[in-house]
């Protein structure tokens, strides 16, 4: 039996996907949900062995559904805009549906669906995360408590690394995502962000001024006050932008 | 297929031109002769072989027109290059006389021709100006008509870029979603489901007819909106609701068409469809003081993405209206805690 979770803002197409889903006497939905948050939060409480999952949805749209989930379910998209459709098979997506559905080729996705449903596959998340779009416009922290925040990166005043996560620093507040700072920095728009150090990737916008601290070393002070220290190599890159 | 009748008309004008102008230095010449006694045909005679040399002379001073343009060119230039192309073409045609009369009296014993040089001088002055004066009022319609020629092409030019931005407005993501819902209802509300169809196919139908249109009431455009709201509503249920207000005198009002449509497709596909609960889109519009105000206020998530064809949408309209209203209406986009809005003022 195949655990089916439908993931879609739209009542009529959830109804369409439950239709054909019913026909079919190998699958059980075992959720559905209207918007990526109860996804994330559905897909911990259900482990379901297949994600029927719209791109464009409200708060999280899929590709951010996929970053912030811990397990990896088969995952079929299923959307009316046909130019996700590269991403969606970079992140792994098993096949990709595109409105209005056509049983036909629902059918022979659930086919390949059932083939697949056996075998180990890659996991989804990580490599949603490194091929998101570009640049990134926002992004997706899961707290210890399982509260998804978002954060779009023109709030954001710097990044810190800390050990093998990051601190994304906005107004004050320091949010805690696990991930690389080099990942996050290649990520982000080169124009707008700077790694002005190992540690360091600071929104231009922000910075006040820039100061000579000691012989060889400087430091940015930004707009609240904050002071960020600045290697000779970031102070090289910041140079090339002003 | 307009070059070559130019070109064409060009060349036959010219000719026209060199034959008027022979014609009349013959036939005034003459007239000098005979009233000193010489004979008609003797008179006529003397008269067509420099005349000739004049009407080719005053056919090339076209090119001298060319080079001293009316809307360009100094005046003192202008005057100063037709004074000394006046003095030489009269000279050189003066000049014919002097050496052809001698030899048709030699050539013919019974009348002897004794032509006024200095009035044959002055009177070659006088052709060769008439003769300029015609080119530069050729010119002139030339310029006008190419003139006109531009404006047809921006004309056409204006035209193919409204039908681009027609296309631009409705989202074709709009109609897949749409059909999607179709096929959804098809199974279980089969009834619903044909009505959903005939509601796109009229919404369709609608937006290309008023497409077409210079100008449209705003009800009409209301109307038009209206139909699009019905139709997201079976996709979006109670996700989305709706309030417009519009008073009479701004019901009768003449808009451009498609003017709100992409504005409140925005207000869905960027605002409403953002949020988990939804909300509510509102339309107002007011006549007061001979100002049409158009208000759509709508909700959105201030952490969404910014999607392409958000800010597209509003520019197009915001061009469309400074087209219509040479300037004189203006649209205003703002968005303060959560809530989005354009104002539309229009002055009647």
């Amino acid at each position: 039996m195949i655990r089916v979770m439908i993931v879609d803002d739209e009542l009529p197409a959830r109804e369409l996907l439950r239709e054909f889903l019913a026909a079919d006497e190998d699958c059980e939905i075992v959720a559905e949900c209207a918007n990526g948050f109860e996804a994330v939060k559905a897909v911990a409480q259900h482990d379901p062995d297949l994600l029927l999952l719209d791109i464009q949805m409200p708060k999280l749209d899929g590709f951010e559904v996929l970053e912030l989930l811990d397990r990896s379910p088969i995952v079929v998209f299923v959307t009316a805009h046909d130019e996700h459709a590269l991403r969606a098979f970079e992140v792994h997506a098993l096949d990709y549906l595109l409105k209005p559905l056509s049983h036909e080729r629902f059918q022979q996705v659930m086919e390949r669906v059932k083939r697949a449903a056996g075998h180990d596959r890659q996991p989804v998340s990580g490599l949603a995360t490194s091929l998101r779009a570009k640049p990134l416009q926002r992004i997706v922290v899961r707290g210890e408590d399982g509260a998804i925040q978002v954060v779009l990166v023109s709030r954001l005043d710097y990044i810190e690394a800390a050990d093998d996560a990051i601190l994304l620093a906005t107004s004050g507040n320091k949010l805690r995502k696990q991930q690389p700072i080099s990942e996050i920095a290649a990520q982000l728009d080169p124009d707008r962000f700077v790694r002005i150090h190992r540690a360091y990737v600071v929104n231009l916008e922000r910075i006040e001024k820039i100061e000579f601290y000691a012989k060889d070393s400087r430091v940015a002070i930004l707009r609240d006050g904050t002071r960020l220290p600045v290697s000779r190599s970031g102070y090289q890159r910041l140079k090339e932008l002003l | 297929m307009a070059t070559t009748r130019t070109a064409l008309s060009r060349a036959t004008l010219a000719l026209y031109g060199m034959a008027a102008v022979t014609l009349a230095a013959t036939a005034s010449s003459a007239f000098f002769l005979w009233a000193r006694h010489a004979s008609p045909g003797m008179a006529v005679a003397a008269a067509l072989p420099p005349s000739l040399v004049l009407g080719v002379i005053a056919l090339a001073s076209r090119f001298l027109c060319n080079a001293l343009p009316l809307r360009s060119a100094s005046r003192s230039s202008i005057a100063i290059g037709h004074a000394g192309s006046a003095a030489a073409a009269s000279g050189l045609w003066v000049l014919t006389w002097k050496s052809w009369v001698p030899a048709l009296n030699a050539q013919i014993a019974t009348q002897h021709l004794d032509p006024d040089y200095s009035l044959l001088f002055a009177l070659g002055v006088m052709l060769y100006v008439a003769a300029v004066a015609v080119h530069y009022l050729v010119l002139e319609i030339e310029a006008l008509r190419e003139a006109e020629d531009e404006v047809l092409r921006y004309r056409v030019l204006a035209r193919e870029a409204e039908l681009r931005a027609f296309k631009a407005q409705v989202d074709p993501h709009f109609l897949f979603n749409s059909l999607n819902a179709v096929a959804s209802m098809c199974g279980s509300r089969p009834l619903e489901a044909r009505e959903m169809a005939q509601r796109l196919a009229d919404f369709f139908r609608l937006i290309l007819r008023l497409g077409a249109l210079e100008r449209i009431t705003l009800a009409e455009e209301i109307d038009l909106v209206q139909r699009y709201l019905a139709i997201e509503k079976v996709r979006f249920g109670d996700r989305l609701t709706t309030h417009i207000d519009v008073d009479d005198g701004a019901a009768a009002c003449m808009v451009p068409p498609l003017l709100l449509q992409p504005l409140v497709e925005n207000a869905v596909r960027h605002g409403v469809a953002s949020m988990v609960e939804g909300g509510t889109i509102d339309i107002k519009a007011t006549l007061e003081d001979h100002m049409l105000r158009i208000v759509v206020d709508n909700p959105a998530d201030p952490d969404r993405t910014d999607a392409r064809g958000e800010g597209i949408g509003i520019e197009n309209a915001r061009g469309r209206l400074s087209a219509v209203s040479e300037g004189r209406a203006m649209l205003q986009a703002a968005e303060a805690e959560g809530q989005f809005r354009v104002v539309i003022e229009l002055p009647r």
